[in-house]
């Protein structure tokens, strides 16, 4: 559809060709604006970034940062002020709602924090939605990998209100991943959830970069959460101000203290 | 709390208005009906009041208690009145009701509408009503002269100088147009025909001698109207009465208001649906309105408010909602006014236009039903947000209400049904008066009792209606499906507002096609007779307006046919009672019409001042064959008569004399009805062609067979079901906003689940069908629950009413089936905005973690 035509026309072998092979999604020079004139909020300031294709990338950054407005402006949910957020080779700001809402059913998966199923449908129903909503099968392989992985086959049947925090998360991590997206944004998707439980999501997630090649971009304030990450993007008033490689929970918060003294 | 509670309400404009319109619906229809009826009232007591000005005293046939405005009395009266001191002047005329008009076609105007009245001109234009029009010819002198009311020239576009043909007791008559009249400064009456001859010639055409229907007296400057009647009394004779112009003035007041009473009567009962109808939209509103609060209600409670307090701001709430929809009601009251004022002139009453007039009854009444209605549909909710636990504040998931046990609802939702059918069986079954009262408030609990099972039934029956959605639909078809089953208390009370409003529709729908089924089996049964003739103008709403007796005399010659048998009506008063009474030619009759008459009761009415009575009335009556009963006649007084013989059928009157003893005691006027038989051998058409000619030259006679006689009554039928039905639709419209109210809010509540939706790829079309299809559910199951109701209502009405010859109980199926597809389709329109709300619901506050 609009989103696939767009990459034939793009010329190969040129640098966005090259880009766009490397890098998932990238932002340049967002900027997000709230409000106008003197009580205008910057939200995004200048954000520019990049998340490589394979890698598992968390962003950080104290309350009010633009750590959500980021993830938002690049996964397709909110619009840019200026600058640009690409998904692959798109121009997110070249789609209107209906080509914006394909891409996101077929190309980006979602984990929230909270409330972040259909409480109306079965476990197995949430995680098929994406296809369901596209009028597509599921592929039965990668269907039961997932289910494997996340371990939830006993429970397919049950409702979310049936489902304990960490089930309900993990239904919707199978649900991100069972229409096997070029990229999964993550938003505190541990944050609701006790330690064990987050443990479980988040080497799951892993898993799913190491064994399945999965991009995920994760908005976390949590230094632990920070580490299952191959790299952290620090955020301050809308602008990048540091990265990371491979994380340890100490070394993150070290990495936050240094920048918030 | 007064502080809180008004900011509360600005806050959520959009939950004040849903429930506003909800109110303002509700309440338009009875401030629109009190506006229409007062503002008739108003025009009728200003124009009796202007147009009988000068007349002090009126002078008539005393007659009892019937209509004395068409029996006459001698006509030296008039020179007795004249000498009574105090008589400034004094006029005498005569009116009659068994007169038509022809229009260019030769058609009768006015046809089943309002009547036709023939007066004398009368010469002094201070007693009378009647006014030649500015420039529009001038008062009829001669015998060839006529004037009629500008609206009847002007609906007939007939001009000064045209023939027009009047039939009268002896037949066709042609006259020439010399004027046009108005009545005071109205161009119509009400809509009748109204026809003015001078005073010879009206007596000559309307059957009188020398004598007067009326005599119209000014007193003289320092005799009060009183004092004149008195003196007139007391030299009249016997038989004639006077009274003062202010009173036959307030008679003729009542005769109106009592009609428009009927027609305010039923107006407001069509009115009380629709408030029925949105009490249970307010109720469902608030309830939600409730449920969506939890949170902040809590938090309310948490910081110190008792619920009582928390009781007291929702009903607050409550009642500013409701005094500003009753007073937007009021003044859609007078758009309504406006529209049944229409409706009335469409179907010809000529009710006068003019400014609508407010009284404060009307302001009264509506804000009245307003403030009871939502404060009554407060109460509930109310109750239940006084028992919100301040712990809900603090919960993650709004904390649902404590629901009652499926048992407890199923046992109170059956008691209150039962109660329903109870009362709607005493009502239809056991005689105990009051019969319309008792069933109307019967099937009124019954739904309120229905209405509390049905979300017993909203889940199975969601499951039946929207089961091929999943597989057409898709995930959108399937989530729509869900979504109606979340709530089912939501579900089937916002269902339960459309059921009321189908379950009329189909009841009056299943009664209509059941009456014209028993009237084609009825008819069929009841009428040899090969062709009916009757009047076409109607003057009087129980009595066919007679034709001329020239008529069945000039039917007698033809060979063609073998039996002309006529049938005249009359009234009657027995034992106090105003009785319509009927008459026929005991030799004949039941060659032409079956009364199933026992023994040789027929034979035996032929004896002079007998009487034969249907068998059901005599058993009410408490009388016995051989009885004698004193009738009184307006024409001859007293007369005793004897109970000779009984009849089964009484279709056709309940009391009949022989035409003999009718002609013995009534002025006569003409034949209600004749009836006539094709000779062996002569086929009806023949019969008919033979005698067209003598048919048409009376105008407004109509020949009908058995099958146009059914024809005509099933058309008369079917006007009075699409007059019901249109008055029910608003009902219906009020529940289907009920509909688009119930959804606005659900999406409010359902905002993260759509925003969630959206993120993960649903398309704003598919958004769109899964609102779409929740309406189209909820409105399937309202209309399915108003369906079956509705054909259960006809069904008791109908056996009930069996004895009075319901023979046949038929469900018009098409009908049925087309009021279902409707109200699925008004769910598509109940959803338009919702689903466009929610289709364009943001979907970053979904996501966000607050």
């Amino acid at each position: 559809m609009g989103a696939g035509g767009m990459l034939s026309e793009t010329e190969g072998g040129s640098v966005t060709g090259d880009v766009a092979v490397r890098y998932a999604a990238r932002l340049e020079n967002g900027v997000k604006t709230y409000g106008e004139g003197d009580t205008a909020i910057h939200a995004l300031n200048g954000a520019t970034a990049e998340f490589e294709r394979g890698r598992f990338t968390a962003i950080m950054g104290p309350s009010g940062s633009g750590k959500s407005t980021l993830l938002h402006c690049i996964a397709g949910l909110d619009t840019l002020t200026s600058g640009i957020a690409y998904i692959g080779e798109i121009d997110l700001s070249t789609l209107k709602d209906r080509d914006l809402t394909l891409l996101r059913r077929e190309r980006i998966g979602f984990i929230f924090q909270s409330y972040n199923l259909i409480p109306s449908l079965s476990a197995e129903e949430n995680i098929l939605l994406p296809l369901s909503i596209g009028g597509k099968q599921p592929d039965e392989d990668w269907y039961g990998t997932i289910l494997d992985t996340v371990g939830l086959r006993p429970r397919l049947t049950h409702r979310p209100s049936e489902l304990s925090g960490g089930e309900q998360q993990r239904v919707a991590a199978a649900r991100a991943l069972v229409s096997q997206p070029e990229i999964i944004f993550a938003d505190e998707p541990s944050g609701n959830l006790d330690s064990k439980a987050s443990a479980e999501l988040l080497g799951f997630m892993r898993h799913a970069v190491d064994e399945f090649g999965q991009t995920i971009v994760m908005v976390t304030h949590d230094p632990g959460t920070a580490a299952y990450a191959d790299r952290i993007i620090f955020l301050e008033d809308g602008r990048i101000v540091d990265e990371m490689y491979d994380p340890t929970a100490d070394s993150v918060l070290d990495r936050l203290k240094s920048l918030g003294g | 709390m007064l502080a809180i509670s008004l900011k509360s309400l600005l806050a959520h404009k959009v939950r004040f208005l849903l429930t506003a319109v909800a109110i303002v619906l509700g309440v338009s229809l009875v401030a629109g009906t009190f506006i229409f009826t007062d503002t008739i009232d108003a025009q009728f007591d200003d124009l009796f009041e202007d147009i009988y000005s000068g007349i002090d005293v009126s002078v008539r046939a005393d007659v009892g208690d019937f209509r004395a405005e068409t029996e006459p009395f001698p006509g030296d009266v008039l020179d007795i009145v004249l000498a009574v001191e105090g008589v400034e002047i004094a006029e005498g005329g005569v009116t009659s009701l068994a007169t038509g008009v022809l229009d260019k076609e030769g058609d009768p105007i006015g046809g089943r509408g309002p009547p036709t009245l023939g007066f004398s001109w009368a010469e002094v234009p201070s007693l009378t009503p009647m006014r030649i029009k500015e420039g529009a010819g001038r008062a009829p002198t001669g015998s060839q002269d006529i004037v009629l009311d500008a609206n009847t020239v002007a609906n007939a576009g007939f001009a000064l100088g045209d023939t027009v043909t009047v039939v009268g007791l002896s037949g066709p008559e042609q006259f020439e147009l010399v004027g046009i009249a108005s009545f005071g400064d109205q161009d119509s009456l009400l809509g009748a025909t109204i026809v003015l001859f001078d005073l010879e010639k009206a007596r000559e055409l309307f059957g009188y001698g020398d004598e007067y229907t009326g005599i119209s007296v000014q007193a003289e400057a320092g005799v009060t109207a009183e004092e004149l009647t008195e003196r007139i009394s007391l030299v009249l004779p016997a038989g004639v009465e006077a009274v003062t112009g202010e009173t036959e003035r307030n008679e003729q007041v009542a005769e109106i208001n009592e009609a428009l009473s009927f027609l305010s009567i039923g107006l407001l009962s069509f009115a009380g649906v629709s408030v029925f109808v949105g009490a249970f939209i307010i109720q469902n509103t608030f309830r939600i309105v409730v449920a969506q609060r939890i949170r902040e209600l809590a938090l309310l409670r948490a910081i110190g408010a008792t619920g009582r307090q928390i009781r007291s701001m929702v009903i607050i709430e409550a009642l500013v909602v409701g005094i500003v929809g009753s007073v937007l009601g009021v003044g859609f009251g007078f758009a309504m006014a406006f529209a049944i004022r229409g409706m009335m002139n469409a179907a010809g009453m000529g009710i006068p236009l003019g400014a609508l007039v407010l009284l404060p009854r009307a302001v009264i009444a509506a804000m009245l039903v307003g403030m009871i209605l939502t404060l009554l549909s407060s109460l509930l909710p109310a109750r239940q947000a006084s028992r919100i636990s301040p712990v809900a504040a603090m919960r993650e998931e709004a904390a649902r209400t404590p629901r009652r046990s499926l048992h407890t609802r199923a046992l109170a939702g059956s008691v209150i049904t039962g109660l329903g059918v109870l009362l709607i069986g005493l009502g239809l079954f056991v005689d105990i008066g009051r019969s319309i009262a008792y069933v109307g408030a019967g099937a009124a609990i019954a739904f309120m009792g229905i209405s509390v099972l049905a979300p017993l039934a909203a889940s199975p029956l969601a499951d039946f209606i929207g089961w091929p959605l999943p597989r057409l639909f898709g995930i959108s078809g399937q989530l729509a499906r869900e979504n109606t089953k979340r709530q089912p208390r939501r579900t089937a009370s916002t269902a339960s507002a459309l059921m009321v409003g189908v379950a009329l529709v189909v009841f009056f729908a299943v009664f209509g096609s059941s009456t014209k089924a028993s009237i084609n089996e009825t008819i069929f049964e009841l009428f040899p007779a090969d062709l009916t003739f009757s009047s076409t103008s109607q003057t009087d709403p129980e009595l066919r307006a007679p034709i001329s007796p020239a008529f069945a005399e000039r039917l007698g010659v033809y060979d063609e046919l073998s039996v002309v048998s006529a049938m005249q009506f009359g009234r009657v008063v027995i034992e106090g009672e105003t009785q319509i009474i009927g008459a026929f030619d005991p030799e004949t009759i039941e060659q032409v019409i079956v009364l199933d008459a026992i023994g040789d009761a027929v034979a035996a009415v032929a004896a002079r001042d007998s009487v034969i009575v249907s068998a059901s009335f005599l058993e009410e009556s408490g009388w016995a064959v051989g009885d004698t009963v004193t009738a009184e006649f307006a024409h001859t007084g007293e007369v005793a008569l004897t109970i000779v013989g009984t009849y089964e059928h009484g279709d056709f009157g309940k009391l009949f004399l022989s035409s003999d003893t009718y002609l013995a005691n009534f002025r006569y006027m003409g034949d209600s009805f004749v009836f006539v038989n094709a000779a062996d051998g002569v086929s009806v058409l023949a019969a008919q062609d033979a005698i067209s000619p003598t048919v048409e030259t009376f105008g407004n006679i109509k020949a009908q067979t058995k099958s146009e006689i059914v024809e005509d009554a099933e058309g008369q039928i079917d006007q009075a079901l699409a007059l019901f039905t249109g008055l029910l639709l608003f009902a219906v419209m009020i529940a289907v906003l009920g509909i688009t109210n119930t959804l606005t809010l659900s999406i409010y509540e359902r905002t993260r689940e759509i925003g969630l939706l959206r993120a993960v790829g649903m398309v704003r079309r598919q958004v769109r069908r899964m609102i779409r299809w929740e309406a189209v559910i909820i409105a399937t199951f309202g209309a399915m629950l108003g369906v079956g109701i509705g054909i259960i209502l006809g069904w008791a009405v109908v056996r009930a009413l069996a004895d009075e010859g319901f023979g046949a109980f038929r469900v018009p199926v098409g009908q049925v089936i087309l009021a279902l597809v409707l109200a699925a389709f008004s769910g598509v329109l109940a959803a338009v905005w919702p689903a466009r709300k929610a289709s364009r619901m943001n979907i970053l506050d979904a996501i966000s973690n607050e």
